[in-house]
C-alpha cells in the first residue's frame, strides 16, 4: 500500500503538471497565433501615423501595427491613484497585431454618441475594482481629467501576464490595470493627432527578425527611437515564458523521484517477500514450474500493485489539474478555458509508472533464477552477523546497552536498506524545505527591499520633469517630514558592441529614503560622477567595475543625449532595477540642471490620510506609490502561496511516510521469531517496540539530517532552474523552517513506526515453538 | 495473584511448583475443533528432572505453553506456587516468564544481531538478581567464545549459550523444548549433562519435552503422553546420569 501511495503521487504530480504545463502552452501558443502576437516592438517619442505604410513595405515585415499606448494617472476618490496603461486600437481590430479579444461585455465604439470615450479594461483590473460595463473610471491626460465609460473586459497577448514593469514583483491588479480604446480616441486624448508612439511588427517566416529590425529602426530614426525590443524582452511573454519552463522541469524531475523511489522500495519489498517464500518458490521448481513463470509471478505482483498506484494517481492528477489550471486561470489572462485532459499525460504516466514497477519485480525476482529446488526448500540459513566499524572506538560501544547493539548492528547489516530508508527520509526532509523556503525567501526580499532599500512612505512621481524647487509644493504640505527628490531617466547604456536598456536613477548623495547596496549586503555611497550600475544590467553587457560604459537618454521629449559615464560599482537590488547617479549627474546626462522627475516623502503617520488627500489634487502627479499598500498588496500576493506549501508538505510527509512505514514492516516480519523470542523471555511490548523505534531512528535521524541541507541544495538548483535574466530570487531558508521541517519529519517518522509496530501486540510467543519440524 | 516477582522462596525438593489440574486445551481449526489437550492433571515438583514424552501430535507443546505462561487452557486451571496463574493478565504472564522461567530450544534462537556475551546479557538484565554473565559462560565452557556470534558457533556450541542464557536468570522453572533434537549425539549428551547440573546447583525444575525415550532415563519423573492425555507417570528411582545414556 505504502508503494502504491508513492505511485499515486508521483503519477499525479506526473500529470497534473504536465497537464497544466501542455494546456497552458496549448492556450498561448493558440492565443499568440490567432491574435497575432508581435515579434519586435519599437517605442518612439512621436511619429506621423503613415510611417506604417513604410514599415509595411520594406521585406520580412509581415503585419505592422502604429498605435499609442502610455500610462496614465487613474483618479480615484477614496482611494489611492492607480495606473492605467492606456492603449490605442485601430478598428477594425482584424488586421491588428497583438489584436484583443473580447472578454465580456461588448466591444468599444470608435464615435459613440454623447462625446463618451468607451473602453474596455483587462478583467484583473475589472475585478478588483468591481467595475462593471457602465461604469466609469477618472484618467488624467495632459493635465485634465478624463471620463471614460467601461463597456467590458477584454484580453490581448501582451496582457496575459500584466504586470506593470520588469520591477514589480508580482500584477497589482487594484492599482494597474490595462485600458483598451479606440485608436482614435487614445490619439485625442493623450495629444497624438495622426500620431502614434509605438510600432508593432509580426516577421514573416523565413526571416532574421534583427535584421528586419534594423530596417524598421532606420525608418524610425527620426522620430526618437526610446527603445525597440523582441518578443522574448516583452514582460508579459517572459513572465509566462519563465513559468512555463519552471513547470515543464518540475513536471519532469519531481514525479521522477517519486517513481524511483517507489521502484526501490519495491525491491526491497519484493526481495523480502521472495526470501520468505524460498520454500515455496523451490516447491514449484520442483513441480516443474519454469522459471519465467516464477518471475513473472513476482513482477507480476509489483505491477498490480503500481498499477493500483497509477490508477489512483490518475483520478488524483485529473482532479489536481483542475486545481492547478484554476490557479493559472487566476494569474493568467488566457481567454479559453485552461482545462481539458491531457491524454499523452495519461499515457505516459502510466507507462513510466509500470516501468518503474517492472524494474523493481524483474529485479527483485532475479535471484530465483539461481536458486535450485533443493537448495531453495531448505529453511534460510542463520543471519550471518559480526562486528560493525564503529565497535573499534570500544569508548562509545561500550556505553552503548545491548538494545542499541542490536539496533545498531541490525541497520549497519541491512546496508542497501538502510541506505534507502535514509536516502529516501532525506528527500521528504528535503521535500519539507523546498515548500517551505519560497515563503521565507520572499519574505527575506520584503523584509531587506522594506527596510533597507526605501525607506520613503511615498513615492510621488510628476507627469513631467519639473524644477527642483517646485517639490517645495510638496515638501512644505503638513506633516511631511523629509523630502529627498529623484530624477528617473530611461536610457540606453552601451559597452563595446552590447546594448541595454535600463533606468538611470539620479538622487543627492547621502539621501537616506532610499539606499543602494552591492551584491554583499554593503552600503554603496551615491558618487558625485560615475554611475553604480545595476547588476543585470552589468552582467548582460559584461561591464566590470572601472569600465567606461556610454549612456543615451531616451526620455519621451526631447533629443536623446549621449554621455561617457564610468563604472564606480556594481548595486544589487532585492526588488527592482536601475542604475544610480548623483543627482547633479543625471542632469548633466540629460543637459539640464537642477529638474526632478519624483518626489520621496518621509511622513508623519497620522498625517498620511490628509497628506495622500492633497497629493491626489495635484494634476502634476502621476502616481502616488504608497510603501503600506505595496507591503500590502506583497503580503496579499504571498497568502496565495499558501496551496503550494500544503500540497508540496502533504506529499512530503506521504513520502516520509510510506518510505518509513515500508522499511519498519520489513524489519518487523523479518525479526518475528525474534521478537518472539523477546517477548517470551518476558519482554513487555514496549520495550519490543523500543528496539524497532530505535532501529526506525538509526536511519531515520541521519536522513533528516542529511535532508535538511539537501533540501537547501534541492531550492538553490530549483531557483537556477526557473532564474531568467530579468527575475531571479535568493535562497533564503530561515532557522525555523529547519525546525519546523524537522518537527514535520519526526511525525511522519513516529507514525510510520506507530502503524508498522502496531503488531507487536499480537506477536504470540508460542510460534517459536512451531514451524520447527 | 499478588506480584509474582514476590512468590515466596521455595528452596526444599519435592514440594510441587507447579500444579495443572483437569487442563483441557481446544484449538478451531477451520470447521473442526483439535483437542491438544484432554483433562491433564499433573505436578512440576521443585528441583526436579521431569522428561515428558510422547509422539509427535501428542500434545507436547501446547503442555510446555501452557506451562510456559505463553498459553492458556480451555478449562482447568494452572497454579504457581500456589499462585492461579489461569485467569491473570497478559502483562502479569509476562513477568511471569522474565522471573521465574527459562526457556532451551530445539534451533537455540539466539539473537543474530549479539555475541554470546550479550545474548546472556541481555537475559540478565531482565532480572533483579542475575548469576554474573562470565560465571555461567565459563560453567557452559563458553568462556573462549564470548565474543562470537551465533553464526560464528557450532550447534552444540549455540545450544550451551542457550542454556546460559536460561540459566543467568537464576529460573526456578527451566523448560526445554527437545534441546537435543537438533545435535548429535555427544553434544547433546553435553547438552543433557548441562541441563542435569542445573538442576543440582540452582535446584531449578527442569522440564525436558521430548520424543527421544532414552532421556527419559536420567529425569526424576517420566510423563508419557498420547492423543493430549497423560497415558502415564512413571517415577524413576534411580536417575543415570546423562553421561551414560545414549541413542
Amino acid at each position: 500500500m505504502a508503494v502504491a501511495l508513492v505511485v499515486m503521487i508521483g503519477v499525479s504530480i506526473y500529470i497534473s503538471m504536465n497537464t497544466a504545463y501542455y494546456n497552458l502552452d496549448h492556450s498561448r501558443d493558440v492565443f499568440y497565433r490567432e491574435n497575432h502576437f508581435a515579434d519586435y516592438y519599437f517605442h518612439v517619442v512621436r511619429a506621423p501615423y503613415q510611417v506604417i505604410k513604410r514599415i509595411e513595405a520594406l521585406s520580412g515585415v509581415d503585419m505592422v501595427t502604429g498605435r499609442v499606448q502610455m500610462d496614465v494617472p487613474l483618479m480615484r476618490e477614496n482611494a489611492d491613484r492607480g495606473t492605467i496603461r492606456l492603449t490605442g486600437y485601430h478598428l477594425p481590430l482584424d488586421k491588428e497585431v497583438n489584436r484583443i479579444q473580447l472578454l465580456s461585455g461588448r466591444m468599444f465604439d470608435k464615435d459613440p454618441s454623447g462625446g463618451r470615450i468607451e473602453v474596455l479594461t483587462d478583467p484583473q483590473f475589472a475585478a478588483a475594482n468591481r467595475l462593471n460595463p457602465g461604469d466609469s473610471l477618472v484618467v488624467a491626460a495632459q493635465g485634465r481629467e478624463v471620463t471614460l465609460t467601461v463597456t467590458g473586459t477584454a484580453g490581448g497577448p501582451e496582457f496575459i501576464y500584466p504586470m506593470k514593469d520588469a520591477a514589480s514583483l508580482m500584477p497589482e491588479p487594484e492599482s494597474f490595470g490595462i485600458i483598451m480604446a479606440p485608436l482614435n480616441q487614445v490619439q485625442q486624448v493623450l495629444g497624438y493627432p495622426g500620431q502614434v508612439n509605438q510600432v508593432l511588427i509580426t516577421v514573416a517566416p523565413g526571416y532574421d527578425e534583427e535584421k528586419v529590425a534594423e530596417q524598421v529602426e532606420k525608418i524610425l530614426e527620426p522620430y526618437g527611437n526610446l527603445a525597440s525590443y523582441p518578443r522574448k524582452d516583452q514582460l508579459s511573454h517572459a513572465m509566462l515564458d519563465a513559468e512555463l519552463e519552471g513547470l515543464q522541469k518540475s513536471a519532469s524531475s519531481l514525479p521522477a523521484v517519486f517513481l524511483v523511489l517507489a521502484a526501490i522500495i519495491q525491491y526491497v519489498m519484493l526481495g523480502r517477500m521472495i526470501k520468505t517464500q524460498r520454500r515455496e518458490i523451490g516447491i514449484l521448481k520442483a513441480l516443474g514450474f519454469d522459471r519465467r513463470r516464477i518471475v513473472m509471478h513476482y513482477a507480476g505482483y509489483s505491477m498490480m500493485i503500481t498499477l493500483l498506484g497509477a490508477v489512483l494517481g490518475i483520478i488524483f492528477g485529473i482532479m489536481l489539474s483542475s486545481v492547478f489550471s484554476k490557479a493559472y486561470a487566476i494569474f493568467f489572462n488566457l481567454p479559453q478555458e485552461i482545462g481539458g485532459l491531457n491524454v499523452k499525460a495519461i499515457f505516459y504516466g502510466l507507462i513510466f509508472s509500470l516501468a518503474a514497477g517492472a524494474a523493481a519485480g524483474l529485479g527483485a525476482s532475479r535471484g530465483i533464477l539461481s536458486l535450485n529446488p533443493a537448495e531453495s526448500m531448505r529453511s534460510e540459513p542463520p543471519r550471518v552477523s559480526g562486528r560493525i566499524g564503529l565497535e573499534r572506538w570500544t569508548w562509545l560501544w561500550r556505553k552503548l546497552d545491548n538494545y542499541w547493539r542490536m539496533s545498531i548492528r541490525t541497520v549497519w547489516r541491512n546496508g542497501w536498506r538502510s541506505f534507502f530508508t535514509m536516502v529516501g527520509v532525506m528527500f521528504a526532509a528535503g521535500m519539507l524545505i523546498i515548500a517551505f523556503f519560497a515563503d521565507d525567501s520572499m519574505d527575506y526580499m520584503l523584509t531587506q527591499h522594506f527596510a533597507f532599500e526605501k525607506s520613503y512612505d511615498y513615492l510621488i512621481r510628476f507627469t513631467e520633469p519639473v524644477k527642483e524647487y517646485e517639490i517645495l509644493n510638496i515638501s512644505r504640505l503638513e506633516g511631511v517630514v523629509k523630502s529627498e527628490p529623484l530624477l528617473e531617466v530611461p536610457v540606453r547604456v552601451s559597452f563595446g558592441v552590447r546594448e541595454e536598456d535600463d533606468l538611470l536613477l539620479g538622487m543627492n548623495p547621502g539621501t537616506t529614503l532610499k539606499t543602494v547596496f552591492n551584491e554583499d549586503g554593503d552600503l554603496l555611497a551615491i558618487p558625485q560622477d560615475g554611475v553604480l550600475m545595476n547588476d543585470m544590467t552589468a552582467k548582460k553587457l559584461g561591464v566590470k567595475v572601472g569600465d567606461k560604459v556610454t549612456i543615451e537618454t531616451r526620455m519621451q521629449s526631447g533629443v536623446s543625449q549621449e554621455t561617457s559615464l564610468k563604472v564606480l560599482g556594481i548595486n544589487h537590488q532585492m526588488i527592482g532595477s536601475g542604475s544610480y547617479v548623483s543627482l547633479k549627474q543625471a542632469n548633466q546626462v540629460l543637459r539640464e540642471s537642477r529638474i526632478v522627475t519624483a518626489v520621496m516623502l518621509k511622513v508623519d503617520p497620522g498625517k498620511a490620510a490628509d497628506i495622500e488627500k492633497e497629493l491626489n489634487r495635484m494634476t502634476g502627479v502621476s502616481s502616488i506609490q504608497s510603501r503600506q499598500r505595496e507591503l500590502e498588496g506583497f503580503e496579499k500576493q504571498m497568502g496565495y502561496m499558501i496551496y503550494f506549501v500544503v500540497i508540496m508538505v502533504s506529499f512530503a510527509v506521504i513520502l516520509g511516510f510510506a518510505i518509513v512505514y515500508n522499511s519498519s514492516v520489513i524489519g518487523f516480519s523479518e525479526r518475528q521469531r525474534e521478537l518472539a523470542l523477546l517477548k517470551m523471555m518476558g519482554f513487555s511490548d514496549r520495550e519490543v517496540g523500543g528496539l524497532l523505534l530505535r532501529e526506525t531512528l538509526l536511519q531515520s535521524i541521519p536522513g533528516m539530517l542529511l535532508g535538511l541541507p539537501f533540501g537547501r541544495m534541492m531550492s538553490q538548483w530549483w531557483v537556477a532552474a526557473i532564474s531568467t535574466e530579468a527575475f531571479t530570487f535568493p535562497v533564503v531558508v530561515y532557522p525555523r523552517t529547519y525546525i519546523v521541517s524537522a518537527i514535520f519529519g519526526v511525525l511522519f517518522v513516529l507514525a510510520a513506526h506507530w502503524f508498522a509496530s502496531r503488531g507487536i501486540r499480537h506477536i504470540e510467543p508460542t510460534e517459536l515453538l512451531k514451524n520447527n519440524d | 495473584m499478588g506480584n509474582i516477582m514476590d512468590l515466596p522462596a521455595m528452596a526444599s525438593k519435592n514440594q510441587t511448583l507447579m500444579r495443572l489440574e483437569n487442563v483441557s486445551r481446544n484449538f478451531v481449526m477451520g470447521e473442526v475443533i483439535v483437542e491438544a489437550l484432554r483433562d491433564v492433571t499433573l505436578e512440576i515438583k521443585a528441583g526436579e528432572i521431569l522428561a515428558i514424552l510422547g509422539p509427535s501430535g501428542s500434545g507436547k507443546s501446547t503442555l510446555l505453553n501452557i506451562m510456559g505462561g505463553m498459553d492458556r487452557p480451555s478449562t482447568g486451571r494452572v497454579s504457581y506456587a500456589g499462585e492461579d496463574l489461569t485467569r491473570v493478565s497478559d502483562d502479569l504472564l509476562g513477568r511471569f516468564r522474565r522471573h521465574e522461567v527459562g526457556f532451551v530450544f530445539q534451533f537455540y534462537n539466539l539473537i543474530p544481531d549479539l555475541t554470546a556475551w550479550e545474548n546472556v546479557e541481555i537475559a540478565a538484565e531482565l532480572v533483579k538478581s542475575p548469576s554474573s554473565v562470565a560465571k555461567v559462560l565459563e560453567e557452559v565452557g563458553l568462556a573462549d567464545r564470548a565474543y562470537h556470534f551465533p553464526s560464528q558457533l557450532s550447534g552444540g556450541e549455540q545450544q550451551r549459550v542457550s542454556i546460559a542464557r536460561a540459566m543467568v536468570k537464576n529460573p526456578r522453572l527451566l523448560l526445554c523444548d527437545e534441546p537435543t533434537g537438533a545435535l548429535d549425539h555427544q553434544t547433546g549428551s553435553m547438552v543433557l549433562s548441562l541441563l542435569a547440573n542445573v538442576s543440582r546447583s540452582l535446584g531449578s525444575a527442569v522440564v525436558i519435552v521430548t520424543h527421544n525415550t532414552v532421556i527419559g532415563d536420567m529425569a526424576d519423573r517420566v510423563i508419557r503422553m498420547r492423543s493430549g492425555k497423560v497415558a502415564e507417570i512413571i517415577t524413576n528411582p534411580d536417575p543415570l546420569p546423562p553421561e551414560r545414556i545414549s541413542w
